[in-house]
């Protein structure tokens, strides 16, 4: 932005570190506080009665299951097949190698980001962000690895993943150093990562996607999903608004009809009625790639419809303003409307990724085997059969999906705070 | 500039209608070759499967089929929109409520639920019912309720006489309750008297049902689940497919209908609640006169949002046996059924019931403005 | 904002409406305008089209791709470390044998019943080997053409042992679980709305889920061709009383021909997986196996033999004009076996299965395996 003069200041800041919910962090006499917020009144010590009881149930049961009655000996033996499924055992050090790239990159990219806002906080642009967030804000992340290397038991792989959090924060430090007039570059810089990390596994006669699977095509089908949805997304809402009439017509339809449709039926089609729109014979694209189209559609059209409520949120005057100043129509929309409007929706674009990283459960109705195909198809194996063991695998499941949607829930709302959307 | 701006759209449209032309060419010359009819008529076969809880026959068109899914899907739907609702308003109420533990509570629920993969839930809550006692051991209490993993029973009315006397009266009564509701809204506005709507014209409802029942000779008795070997006759059964479909539905949605809510809530200025302690309202008052009505206007177009995703999330009941939409589309399609046409119909089904859902909310929402705003 | 998103979606119905009102009708008339030249050049049968024989195709991809069950012990399963084995999945090993003389030339693609027909007809698959019975109505309306008939099965009805049910009298009001999208689903209806019996049927779309809801007694019984029931049943759970914990009954609902199935419309493909099939047929009736194939190659002096396993007569092996090897049925047999000995293998006496040939016997055995003479 090539403003000067005053900014305006945003009209409703948060003080730092106070939270929109939760109970106050002061430390006060424990019985003054149980009084305040447990039994203020009859109603009240009932509800504490009740849900105390009710809860104290349900968490005794829920341990006592996760530690006591559970045989969790179908998760250990399989947890390779749970990352990884049929992926090539030999060939398992490029998925670490791709872990250490896609480390070094993120680090690389939390680290520039957060010199942004020192500096942006310095230009009194940005809040300052609350203290001791970053292990609240990781806690959901640490434990999932934590519960995966307990699975796994292996030391090789505690000390390679202790390896990778060392390259993280490495290349945060490194990160940090990125001097302001480079910040542009760092997400173009991270996406080069995880494209990095994707060509480490399939280049020079690696695993082609197609044959992986367990949470490594979850992953794959996730970040892919996102990095490809989100350009066409924006391109979509930008058609929709767009002065041209024929270009919004169609860019309407195709996001009302994508919407109207459940996901399955999507990915019915491109799965198995592809070939009903192709000249015969062609030769089509893999499944893994097909599952990763259909996804993208089918994101991309939801992507579309946060983004316009962002655009629609951007006053027209900073519109009529870069006019005035005699900027193209298409200068005004990348440096005026997009980053305002990108930026007042954020948190729910994360959302929208959230659902796009849980939706990858779907695929496995098509026949690809990601993390909840892998997790249906151990309890088949010979020494697990019929022993209802799926209340084990499943839950393994659902913590592996909660963790991972948890912490991307938790990073939105640290973004919305910082952002200051969503509050008054 | 104009005429360019122009010839951009005509070149853009003459893209987009080759694209399509070019794949319907494809789709005509494969289906032409395979002798596969482009027609809809495969909807008039004969279906010849059973649909389970239903008054389908198998002798009745795929159409009939299909009709018969879109009401499972809608039954599906109806009751787990409410229900979702329901406990979505209830937890997004909790989580910002004054007691500590009440408010942990509801939070753990909505960052579990909202944070796991709907067909996971589906699952697990099937796999979860199955371990229910089976038929021949399954549990009964006094007679009245059922429970096996072939499903729920609860005792429900069964028609044993002519019905249409009986309904008959019971409109007169809805209108009689309708009628009294004015005069209390009337009477209300003129005195200021506490309405007491609801108790008024629900009262008058009930003794005109009660009435129309014995007018018409008890057209209705209970009917209590009896079990048999195979299962259980009489009353009302959910059954363990539709049981573990609609909870999932409800939990997962519910959750993400509490973070609505909660939103919603926080929006309501922070004044509108501080002049209501003013005035001396109480908690629940401030809640039901003040702060709900506001956020509900607030949250309608996102919570149709919701209802729309519970819809469509319905139909990841292929993962159980349950005969939805989507089900018997796949199962019309491996029957003789076109693929192409069959998900064609089977998009038209989803966006009416999308046009349906959009289309009440939007009354909602223009029944709930504010007037002058 | 609302308001507007109710018109477009309005908007979008009535143009989709107007498409198919307009659209898909109008093939009566011809296909509308620019489409009945495209259509047009298209022959009837699958050589000298543009896209080529799906014998082309598979022999330019040096691989053949096989719709397959991997859920039906005996028939098609994918084992632990991936691998898929089987009756049906040894078909498909004959079929790449034939056509690319290399039995693993084949990528297996499992496909749900709901899903077969569709993956066939847009061509994800170039055979469909999938328990799948020959019927009128997927020969003609859904595109598909069926070929010898590799399985001569009927429908069953699998029941608990420790159950009381003897005929399908006795399972009057009872649920029986079956999978959805196949013909035992309409043979169900049709038999027991026939003799008035009163059932609720529970479908799946897979095995898996519809094992784990038998077991748990969610249906009484499982209806299945007896060959998928009889997979299921050998590979019973042993805390489940493992076989000896189910019954079949005995009374056989229908008539199920499995065969594997082609595209219409592809002449030579079809004869070629057609003649790969009955070449392990013809080879049984002759006592050609896998053991002797090589030496009967180069000793027999039958001319019956010495034709099929493509041996030199008189300097020039005898070539059918299938666009295969003239030693295709050799690499076959050597490769995988003949009929006899897959049947064997994966589902008769020496399997867990145990099954009788009976109907599946060679035709002077008394069964029905006959196939026409390769001349």
């Amino acid at each position: 932005m090539t403003f000067t003069g005053p900014r305006p200041k945003e009209p409703y800041q948060i003080p730092p570190g106070e939270e929109v919910e939760g109970p106050p962090v002061t430390a006060r006499d424990p019985r003054a506080w149980a009084k305040e917020n447990l039994f203020s009144s009859v109603l009240n010590t009932i509800l504490t009665v009740v849900f105390g009881f009710v809860l104290a149930f349900l968490t005794y049961r829920f341990l006592r299951f996760v530690f006591v009655d559970a045989e969790w000996e179908i998760i250990q033996r399989n947890i390779t097949n749970l990352m990884v499924f049929h992926f090539p055992r030999e060939e398992l050090w490029r998925v670490w190698a791709a872990l250490f790239v896609l480390a070094a990159s993120a680090g690389f990219g939390v680290g520039a980001a957060g010199t942004r806002r020192a500096v942006e906080i310095e230009e009194g642009r940005g809040v300052a962000p609350g203290r001791g967030m970053l292990l609240r804000r990781v806690a959901p992340l640490v434990l999932l690895v934590g519960v995966l290397l307990v699975a796994a038991g292996s030391l090789t792989a505690t000390l390679l993943v202790l390896g990778v959090a060392a390259t993280a924060i490495a290349f945060r430090l490194l990160g940090r150093r990125v001097p302001a007039r480079y910040f542009r570059f760092v997400a173009l810089g991270v996406l080069v990562g995880i494209v990095a990390s994707y060509l480490v596994i399939t280049a020079f006669g690696g695993v082609p996607r197609d044959d992986w699977g367990g949470l490594l095509l979850t992953a794959f089908l996730a970040v892919g999903g996102i990095v490809i949805s989100f350009p066409i997304g924006v391109g979509l809402a930008l058609g929709r608004r767009s002065s041209f009439p024929v270009i919004r017509l169609v860019c309407t339809l195709y996001i009302e009809l994508i919407r109207g449709v459940p996901l399955i039926t999507i990915l019915f089609m491109s799965a198995f009625a592809l070939g009903f729109f192709l000249p015969p014979g062609t030769e089509r694209p893999s499944l893994v790639t097909r599952a990763l189209v259909a996804l993208v559609a089918f994101t991309a059209a939801y992507v579309a419809e946060v983004v316009r409520g962002g655009l629609q949120s951007v006053p027209r005057g900073q519109i009529e303003a870069a006019q005035a100043l005699g900027l193209s129509p298409l200068k005004t929309t990348r440096l005026i409307v997009l980053p305002q409007a990108l930026r007042a929706v954020i948190p729910a674009l994360v959302g929208q990724f959230i659902s796009l990283f849980k939706d990858t459960s779907l695929v496995f109705i098509v026949g690809l085997t990601e993390l909840l195909a892998v997790a249906q198809s151990i309890t088949k194996q010979p020494d697990f059969l019929a022993q209802g063991l799926f209340v084990e695998t499943l839950l393994f499941v659902a913590f592996v999906y909660w963790a991972g949607s948890y912490w991307m829930s938790r990073e939105s709302q640290r973004l919305e705070q910082r952002l200051g959307v969503g509050t008054r | 500039m104009r005429v360019l701006r122009w010839a951009f759209q005509a070149v853009f449209l003459f893209l987009v209608v080759a694209f399509l032309l070019y794949i319907w060419g494809n789709l005509t010359g494969n289906f032409e070759r395979l002798g596969i009819r482009t027609d809809f008529r495969y909807l008039r076969q004969p279906a010849g499967f059973a649909i389970p809880d239903s008054d389908f026959r198998s002798s009745q068109s795929i159409f009939q089929a299909l009709l018969q899914g879109a009401q499972n899907t809608a039954k599906v739907a109806f009751i787990g929109i409410l229900l979702a609702t329901l406990l979505g308003v209830i937890a997004g109420v909790a989580r910002l409520s004054t007691n500590w533990l009440v408010r942990r509570t509801a939070a753990l629920y909505v960052e579990t639920f909202r944070n796991i993969p709907v067909l996971l839930i589906i699952i697990f809550l099937w796999s979860g019912l199955l371990q229910l006692p089976a038929i021949g051991e399954g549990r009964e209490w006094l007679g009245l309720m059922s429970v096996s993993n072939r499903g729920i029973v609860v005792p429900w009315f069964e028609r044993t006489g002519s019905v249409a006397v009986f309904l008959a009266v019971a409109l007169v009564a809805l209108l009689a309750a309708a009628a009294v509701w004015v005069w209390r809204t009337r009477r209300f506005d003129r005195t200021g008297e506490p309405p007491r709507r609801l108790r008024f014209a629900g009262g008058v409802f009930l003794a005109g049902l009660i009435v129309a029942f014995f007018l018409s000779g008890q057209p209705f008795t209970i009917s209590l689940p009896e079990t048999g070997r195979f299962g259980t006759t009489g009353g009302f059964r959910l059954a363990t497919e539709y049981a573990a479909l609609l909870i999932a539905l409800v939990l997962y949605t519910g959750s993400h209908i509490a973070e609505i809510v909660r939103g919603a809530i926080l929006a309501v200025h922070k004044g509108q609640t501080e002049a209501s302690n003013a005035l001396g309202l109480s908690g629940v008052q401030r809640l039901r006169y003040v702060v709900l009505p506001q956020a509900f206007r607030v949250s309608i177009p996102p919570m149709a949002n919701q209802y729309l995703n519970l819809t469509k999330n319905s139909s990841l009941a292929v993962a159980i046996g349950y005969y939805e939409l989507t089900r018997i589309t796949g199962i019309s399609i491996s029957q003789g059924g076109p693929a192409p046409q069959a998900i064609f119909v089977l998009m038209l089904f989803y966006l009416m019931f999308s046009l349906f859902i959009a289309l009440v909310t939007n009354l909602l929402n223009r029944k709930l403005e504010i007037p002058g705003r | 904002m609302p308001r507007r998103r109710l018109i477009i979606t309005g908007l979008v119905l009535v143009v989709i409406s107007l498409l198919a009102a307009g659209c898909f009708h109008s093939d009566d008339e011809g296909n509308g305008n620019g489409q009945a030249a495209q259509t047009g050049t298209d022959g009837d049968t699958g050589e000298g089209q543009e896209g080529g024989s799906v014998f082309q195709q598979v022999q330019d991809r040096g691989e053949v791709v096989c719709g397959v069950n991997e859920a039906v012990p005996g028939f098609g399963v994918s084992t632990e470390g991936g691998e898929y084995e089987g009756f049906d999945i040894d078909y498909c090993r004959v079929i790449a044998a034939a056509v690319l003389g290399d039995p693993n030339a084949v990528s297996f693609s499992p496909l749900t019943a709901e899903q077969r027909f569709t993956a066939l007809q847009s061509g994800e698959i170039d055979v469909l080997v999938r328990n799948t019975t020959f019927t009128s109505s997927r020969d003609g309306a859904e595109g598909a053409r069926f070929l010898h008939t590799t399985y001569y099965d009927g429908q069953g009805m699998m029941v608990r042992a420790d159950s009381e049910y003897q005929t399908l009298e006795d399972l009057n009001g009872a649920t029986i679980c079956v999978l959805s999208g196949t013909t035992t689903e309409l043979n169900l209806e049709t038999v027991f709305s026939a003799q008035g019996i009163e059932y609720s049927p529970l479908p799946f779309e897979e095995n898996d889920p519809l094992q784990q809801a038998f077991i748990q007694g969610r249906c009484d019984a499982w209806t299945s061709d007896i060959s998928q029931l009889a997979g299921v049943r050998s590979a019973w759970p042993e805390n489940q009383g493992g076989p000896e914990g189910l019954r079949i009954l005995e009374e056989i609902m229908s008539k199920e021909p499995l065969g594997p199935a082609v595209r219409d419309g592809d002449d030579q493909w079809a004869d070629a997986v057609n003649w790969a099939v009955l070449s392990t047929i013809l080879a049984e009736e002759l006592g050609v196996t896998s053991e002797n194939v090589d030496q009967m190659a180069e000793e027999s002096q039958d001319p019956d033999v010495q034709r099929l396993l493509g041996a030199p007569v008189e300097g020039e092996p005898f070539d059918p004009g299938l666009g295969l090897d003239p030693d295709f049925a050799a690499t076959v047999i050597r490769e995988v076996g003949n009929y006899g000995e897959i049947f064997d293998r994966n589902i008769g006496t020496g399997s867990s299965l145990g099954l009788d040939r009976g109907l599946n016997a060679l035709w002077t055995d008394g069964g029905l395996q006959y196939a026409p003479p390769y001349r």
